[in-house]
């Protein structure tokens, strides 16, 4: 009935199926754990087995509800000719490094193998222990398979030009840094002058003048100054405004380092690198946007996969302020959209949203998308020129 | 080596009940001395957990209490500076040698242990808890995955204390922040829900000694349909304690309607919560009636906001 004959083998699979389906995070240790915990717990207990596994092999509430279900459809699966229940995959399961970046169209398809390429998206997180392993691909199938994207436009600009601001952008950039601040953080840090007394330091420096303390040392709290990071939608409907979106992140990039940019459309791709050499002087193009650049929005599928991939390595923390550049209009699933600006809100310090429709008339937030993220948004606004920037500043407020 | 039957019926001899997945999570956490990191919501035992367990294990429990601002030298040590000013003056007029006052001065005698030096200081293991690691900074739970790993501390002035024998760590979170995926990778993990209405009943009899089983029915009930509407603060197994302790003190035998009125401040700490109570009055009368409650475990999720704020909308 299982996969193999031995139990450390089943729990080799077992943990792979995890990683590989369901995108656990799961290393040798891990494994290592499971195997020395199966020593102390009665392994013919199936509650023993369950009980003692979920904790070693899952790390937060969902993980623990996924692991339920994916331990008894590998241990104890159905009939085989019927059709397991799909589970959602926590993450999005990335391919390769070069294709992460060039071909954003694949890394959209969880559990990417050749089998259930026609199987379309019900296929997807489907567990079966006979698909552990997927058939090789040939690489005309892979080929053909990375350059088609469902959504591209046929006819695709060039990427938008990236150009270096002049003084006026970049003195409101310099003003928005300056104002951003998280308060006061709660550590005491040595410090020239301060508020707080301290005795250890004093006692050092004491040391110079025969034991007399002379020379008092304080502490102080220094100030907490937030990373920025900006998402700007880069889809068709956007392609009037994302230009004033690229030059406020040009404007920031040029004051200070504590930033990041993305642009996303139908998939997410980070352009810091390009958005700093911009800042420094240079004029360019953004090269190769095409996935990204000029097609529908998926927001929500995007801020997952900038949770992902950047968000739990520190992309979003409590001292981030998260920018988002895009009027809303969401060809995803409105809860998609509503789960990621949920987890956002929570693990950053603001949520700006900058929506050029809102410069129009009459304009109310009621599209699906924009009402699902609505409730996370800290700041509502919009920019188009560096006027509208400058006031920016005086309307974001943080968390401290 | 304990196994998970021993640790339930332990647990229970000290009143607090757990269910099978919880002894197995800590027959892991005994065997593998990894740290147990516990998430669930607000009131279901999280703490307690951990001081049952040191008195189970009959051992020591050590806690560290997380707050914001919390930094390295509050969690491990500090010097004594003003009796070590005070010796120091004191000792300028003995005979002794320089490197004899200053082995003094720095000796253990002037050190303030905090919680994570004295937890690896110990001659047996001990519980160390570490309560509400979301509070503390990010800052901090680097430094403290740093200690989790290696259990040795460095002081300058006395050398490097390794620990004999390693705590038995249990770190406890109420998700007001997202923990590092590294902490989490560090850690063991259970997710501790709301108990279930049979458990709960189960709880309230092994707490409160001389109550009915008819009130012990109805709290379980209502305390389930209470956490399944969307309470501003859902109450946990302590909030139904306090209810059986004010209800027994009344001398009531069951729960009617005018109880409830009498005791409502028990179970509700936000005054909001009371227009939605008022709501859904119906549905509280049927369960006090003996109407069978939806058995959903944990019907209650925690998809609050946090407290994130508001929407300020901008217009011309």
């Amino acid at each position: 009935m299982y996969p193999f004959a031995s139990l450390p083998d089943n729990l080799i699979a077992f943990c792979d199926v995890l990683r590989r389906e369901h995108g656990f995070r799961i290393g040798a240790g891990e494994s290592h754990d499971a195997a020395r915990a199966l020593e102390v717990v009665p392994v013919a207990s199936e509650t023993a087995v369950r009980d003692a596994l979920r904790p070693i092999l899952s790390r937060t509430r969902h993980e623990t509800t996924v692991f339920d279900r994916v331990f008894t459809e590998f241990f104890f699966p159905g009939p085989e000719d019927q059709e397991q229940i799909g589970i959602p995959p926590i993450r999005r399961e990335l391919e390769s490094e070069t294709a992460e970046d060039e071909q954003p169209s694949e890394s959209k398809r969880p559990g990417a193998g050749g089998a259930d390429e026609e199987a379309g998206p019900d296929a997807q997180g489907e567990v079966s222990p006979s698909r552990m392993t997927p058939a090789p691909e040939t690489a005309a199938a892979r080929l053909a398979r990375i350059s088609y994207s469902p959504l591209r436009t046929e006819h695709v600009d060039a990427g938008p030009e990236l150009t270096p601001v002049d003084a006026a952008w970049r003195e409101a950039a310099r003003a928005l840094v300056h104002r951003l601040h998280l308060g006061l953080s709660r550590r005491w840090r040595p410090a020239m002058r301060g508020r707080r007394f301290d005795l250890r330091r004093t006692l050092r420096a004491s040391l110079q003048t025969g034991g007399e303390p002379l020379v008092a040392r304080w502490r102080s709290r220094p100030r907490r100054t937030p990373r920025l990071v900006l998402l700007i939608d880069g889809s068709r409907s956007m392609e009037m405004y994302s230009a004033a979106g690229l030059q406020m992140a040009v404007a920031i990039a040029s004051v200070t380092l504590h930033v990041d940019v993305f642009t996303f459309s139908t998939s997410l791709r980070r352009v810091t690198d390009d958005v700093r050499r911009a800042a420094a002087g240079a004029r360019l193009r953004l090269a190769r946007m095409e996935y990204s650049w000029g097609g529908g929005t998926n927001i929500g599928a995007s801020l997952h996969e900038f949770l992902h991939r950047f968000g739990q390595r520190g992309g979003a923390t409590r001292n981030t302020v998260i920018v988002v550049v895009s009027d809303g209009l969401d060809v995803g699933d409105p809860t998609l959209l509503r789960d990621a600006m949920q987890t956002i809100a929570r693990r950053s310090a603001a949520v700006v949203w900058l929506n050029p429709l809102l410069e129009t008339p009459g304009y109310e937030p009621t599209v699906a998308g924009m009402r699902a993220a609505l409730p996370f948004i800290t700041t509502f606004a919009s920019v188009r020129d560096h006027a509208d920037f400058a006031r920016l500043s005086q309307m974001i407020r943080v968390r401290g | 080596m304990i196994d998970a039957a021993t640790i339930q019926t332990r647990f229970r001899e000290r009143g607090f009940i757990v269910d099978e997945s919880f002894a197995t999570a800590l027959q892991i956490m005994l065997a593998l001395e990894k740290p147990l990191l516990v998430e669930g919501p607000a009131g279901v035992g999280k703490t307690e957990s951990a001081k049952v367990l040191a008195d189970a294990l009959d051992t020591r429990l050590i806690r560290l209490q997380c707050y914001e601002g919390l930094d390295a030298m509050a969690a491990l040590y500090e010097w004594n500076y003003p009796r070590q000013m005070l010796y120091a003056r004191l000792s300028e007029t003995d005979r002794s040698s320089t490197e004899e006052r200053e082995a003094h001065l720095f000796s253990e005698a002037f050190l303030l242990r905090r919680p994570l030096l004295e937890a690896i200081t110990q001659d047996r293991s001990p519980v160390l808890l570490i309560d509400e690691v979301d509070r503390a900074d990010e800052a901090f739970e680097a430094f403290l995955l740093e200690v989790l790993a290696e259990w040795q501390v460095t002081i300058p002035e006395l050398g490097t204390l390794r620990a004999r024998h390693k705590p038995y760590v249990i770190v406890t979170s109420n998700r007001t922040r997202e923990l590092s995926d590294a902490l989490r990778r560090r850690c063991l993990y259970l997710w501790l829900a709301y108990p279930t209405v049979a458990q709960e009943i189960e709880i309230l009899r092994a707490r409160v000694p001389g109550l009915s089983d008819r009130l012990a029915q109805q709290i379980a009930s209502m305390m389930q349909v209470l956490r399944g509407l969307a309470l501003q603060k859902a109450p946990g197994v302590a909030e139904s304690l306090d209810w059986a302790m004010a209800l027994m003190s009344l001398h009531r035998d069951h729960l009617d309607a005018q109880a409830l009125e009498q005791t409502l401040g028990c179970v509700l700490k936000v005054h909001e919560d009371r227009a939605i109570i008022d709501v859904h009055r119906a549905d509280l009368d049927q369960t006090l009636n003996g109407a069978p409650v939806p058995s959903q475990p944990g019907g209650y999720s925690l998809d609050t906001d946090f407290g994130i704020g508001t929407v300020s909308t901008r217009r011309r």
